[in-house]
């Protein structure tokens, strides 16, 4: 059997359990991500008028941030309570997601035009009103590109997720990597990264539903992060 | 869980490990800089700066694809080892590099170009001495991302049997030993985060000396 045939063979006898494993995946992402936008959006917005306390929280998150992944998973599971378990896969997610969220809204909330808050606080806006009617939707763009990157990085970091005991789409390279299958390595990692596309471009379909239509930018070059 | 026994592996293990997951990422960088940069730079050129945008979305989505999936993928084509880990790891690493050349020069004001070609500059001249000085703060920055991609993809380079500090964290894991785990993690954090700041640095420098 040549190598293509042993390929697709692999995929239509397992379909079962490859589908079981991309919801697992879609599961871990979401429940990480419901956490960090709830977490990171409300931190950059009590931080938006402290700027140095920002510049250190910042810090923490691009320090962070540049741990290597399965390093940091290793550090949380030393941790104990923490420990083999779905919560230091999902701690490890939304702690890898700070900096690309949190620095998105407080950028984005800092740089809604002056005169534009002016005028809302000349038509007699409360400062809670300013933040949900105005603020918060002008920088709903950079907050979602922030929210883009964040998990399209996730989904990536998730498939290690399976050496600290996840069952996800990773499970088939680990498996196949330790049992030197290259069909069921080049399954996962091609679900992986069809997975990955399907994730980003369903984000950005969001992006384009739920921003106001006029203050869309149809600059396609938008920040992929510079990370 | 004994802090002696951390350092013990940490002296034991640790430093050899150290040098080769130096190794595998300073080689894979220095692959990825010297083919990224020229593909950067071809790209802005014509015939190829028309189709710039879904080059430059391409390299942001083949940026995502998880380098799990990047490291293994190479694993049926090449056998394990030190070799097809350094080249999944170079290919990883010229992603940000090419996409930060190409969004760099593509980002140049035309009025300073067209400036330039006023003066009397040939292409090459307006390549080497405008389009690449002003567009070097990012393409370090593009540096600096593939370098702490690299020293944390290289950890799962282990996998396919290049050794480097993945395989104290591995092993770790496995055994269910705290102490290697930690050798292993606090090491890679420790060059990630020190490879970031000097970076970071660099990138300052670069950008006060061409300014943008």
């Amino acid at each position: 059997m040549n190598e293509l045939q042993r390929i697709a063979n692999y995929f239509t006898s397992n379909l079962d359990r490859i589908i079981g494993y991309t919801l697992e995946h879609l599961i871990l992402i979401v429940i990480a991500i419901i956490f960090s936008v709830a977490l990171w959006v409300s931190i950059g917005i009590a931080l938006r008028n402290h700027k140095n306390m920002a510049n250190g929280v910042l810090g923490v998150g691009s320090f962070i941030m540049s741990v290597p992944s399965i390093a940091l998973y290793g550090i949380l599971i030393s941790i104990p309570g923490l420990g083999l378990s779905r919560q230091s896969a999902v701690v490890g997610l939304v702690l890898y997601s700070m900096l690309p969220i949190l620095r998105n809204v407080y950028v984005a909330l800092n740089e809604v035009d002056k005169n534009i808050l002016e005028a809302a606080k000349g038509m007699g806006m409360s400062e809670g009103q300013i933040l949900r009617k105005v603020q918060l939707p002008l920088a709903l763009p950079v907050i979602l590109a922030g929210v883009r990157v964040a998990t399209v990085m996730m989904v990536g970091i998730a498939t290690l997720a399976v050496y600290i005991g996840e069952r996800n789409l990773g499970v088939l390279i680990e498996q196949g990597l330790k049992r030197s299958r290259s069909d069921m390595i080049i399954v996962g990692a091609l679900l992986v990264t069809v997975f990955v596309v399907i994730i980003d471009f369903f984000i950005g379909w969001l992006e384009k539903t739920i921003i106001s239509k006029g203050i869309q930018s149809d600059d396609p070059s938008l920040p992929g992060g510079d990370l | 869980m004994g802090v002696e026994r951390l350092i013990e592996i940490m002296q034991e293990q640790g430093i050899q490990l150290l040098q080769r997951h130096l190794y595998l990422v300073f080689v894979s960088l220095f692959f990825a800089i010297v083919t990224a940069l020229p593909i950067g730079i071809l790209v802005t050129r014509p015939p190829f700066n028309k189709k710039i945008n879904q080059i430059l979305s391409f390299l942001n989505t083949a940026q995502g694809i998880p380098s799990l999936a990047v490291i293994a993928i190479f694993l049926p084509i090449m056998g394990v080892g030190v070799r097809p880990a350094i080249f999944a790891l170079s290919i990883y690493a010229l992603l940000p590099i090419a996409r930060n050349t190409v969004a760099a020069i593509n980002s140049l004001d035309p009025d300073v170009l067209e400036a330039a070609k006023g003066m009397g500059l040939s292409k090459k001249e307006i390549l080497f001495k405008v389009e690449l000085p002003l567009a070097a703060p990012i393409i370090v920055a593009g540096i600096q991302t593939a370098t702490i991609f690299t020293v944390g993809t290289a950890t799962i380079a282990h996998l396919i049997g290049a050794g480097g500090l993945g395989r104290l964290i591995f092993t770790g894991i496995a055994m269910n030993s705290p102490e290697f785990i930690l050798a292993g993690s606090l090491i890679a954090a420790a060059i990630a985060i020190t490879l970031d700041q000097l970076l970071g640095y660099f990138q300052m420098r670069v950008r006060r000396k061409f300014g943008g």
